[in-house]
């Protein structure tokens, strides 16, 4: 049986093509899976569990059909959708995972990430990060109305792309000395993430041992998912019907 | 009887488990059906990985994955620990997805016992240790290997289980 990873599927209103790409794979894949892992971004943009609209309840409905099947759904929050919390969680059935966590998969020890804190040559990000992850600049977020919230995300996005495409590219990939400290902190030889949008499987060597980093895939314009089968890793993209 | 013994006959020496149906009933019994209906000979340790553990017993010399019964359910709540020269079951992420693989720690695997029944927690089935061929063990334990169709870790040279019986 397989156990499937993906992130960075950004699901918003305005790209219907995603949600319907993400409820194909739901019904034809996730349902016959031996556990379902999301690791940030699910969404494009989340203002706090309490925006119920269509479109949030189709996603929920979603996940909750494979956690309700018995299929573990476990999600971690991405830098779009850090918001994401018990309440949504709870509704979905599904587990939120801690930023980095350690898992086991047929006796393999894996540490899973966003990715984002790991970008760290982009300080400014860094230093939005530490402030939105900070739990008083989320009370203060979340006290306000979902006009104004929806208001802010908006005006923060603006700014992102603006920064983007001022930008060099390669300021917003991941660190690469970052990470050996980071795995070996954790004592494992598989990390997987996502964020970067760059899909691919590195391997390297840790201490003269064969180590791997596999970058998920995002969904803007294909279904992207990393398929753990029996000891076989399989990083797939097949773009959208 | 609660310990079994079964001798696992390899292309690099012999490695005898003993095996206690006390502690792991369900587990013993799943492996001993395996070894009985002749499911591991011609079987390979498929994943090495030096300073961990080796595992086999689901793959063919081609890589090819053989049938399987039925999963069975995890033991890990019997506490015994994943520590140097123990055998476990090999599973999925799902916990009682156990069938055939099983490895044998050559570490003291601390991150794979049971901590609690949530599906991270419940840790793998230690069910027997190796009482003869710990040299065995090591010496496939320290073997070269690579990557073969998208799989990590397998001996460039197949390791075989050339047989496999209960001995007493």
């Amino acid at each position: 049986m397989t156990t499937l990873f993906i992130s960075d599927l950004h699901l918003e209103i305005g790209r219907p093509d995603i949600t319907r790409a993400f409820s194909q794979f739901i019904k034809e894949e996730a349902l016959n899976a031996d556990a379902l892992y999301i690791l940030g971004d699910l969404f494009e943009v989340w203002i706090g569990d309490d925006l119920n609209n269509t479109f949030t309840m189709q996603i929920l409905s979603l996940l909750n059909e494979v956690s309700s099947a018995g299929i573990p759904v476990f999600l971690m929050n991405g830098n779009r959708d850090f918001l994401i919390g018990d309440v949504f969680c709870k509704a979905a059935r599904c587990t939120l995972l801690p930023d980095p966590s350690l898992i086991t998969i047929n006796n393999e020890l894996i540490l899973l990430c966003h990715g984002d804190h790991l970008c760290t040559e982009d300080r400014d990000y860094m230093k939005f990060r530490d402030m939105v992850r900070g739990q008083p600049w989320q009370s203060q977020f979340l006290g306000k109305s979902i006009e104004e919230r929806l208001r802010i995300a908006s005006n923060l996005r603006e700014g992102s792309q603006a920064k983007k495409q001022e930008t060099n590219t390669d300021i917003q990939d991941v660190n690469h000395s970052e990470i050996i400290p980071f795995m070996e902190k954790f004592g494992v030889r598989t990390l997987i993430h996502g964020h970067t949008h760059r899909p691919a499987t590195h391997q390297f060597e840790i201490k003269n041992k064969p180590a791997v980093r596999i970058v998920l895939g995002d969904w803007f314009g294909q279904i992207s998912v990393l398929r753990i089968n029996n000891g076989n890793y399989n990083l797939e993209s097949t773009p959208f019907n | 009887m609660s310990i079994i013994k079964v001798a696992l006959s390899t292309n690099h020496g012999k490695i005898v488990l003993e095996l206690d149906d006390e502690k792991a009933p369900e587990s013993v019994k799943n492996f001993i059906s395996y070894v009985e209906s002749g499911h591991y000979e011609g079987t390979i340790f498929h994943r090495v990985i030096d300073g961990f553990m080796i595992q086999g017993g689901g793959f063919d010399i081609d890589m090819n994955q053989k049938d399987v019964q039925d999963p069975i359910k995890n033991e890990a709540n019997n506490e015994w620990k994943n520590q140097i020269g123990t055998i476990a079951m090999a599973r999925t992420s799902d916990p009682h997805s156990a069938t055939a693989q099983f490895f044998i720690n050559t570490a003291d695997n601390e991150f794979l016992n049971h901590t609690s029944e949530s599906d991270q927690g419940w840790g793998y089935t230690v069910f027997g240790e190796v009482c003869t061929g710990i040299e065995v063990v090591n010496k496939i334990g320290k073997i070269e290997t690579g990557t073969t169709d998208g799989h990590k870790d397998v001996p460039t040279e197949p390791v075989i289980i050339e047989g496999a019986k209960v001995v007493e």
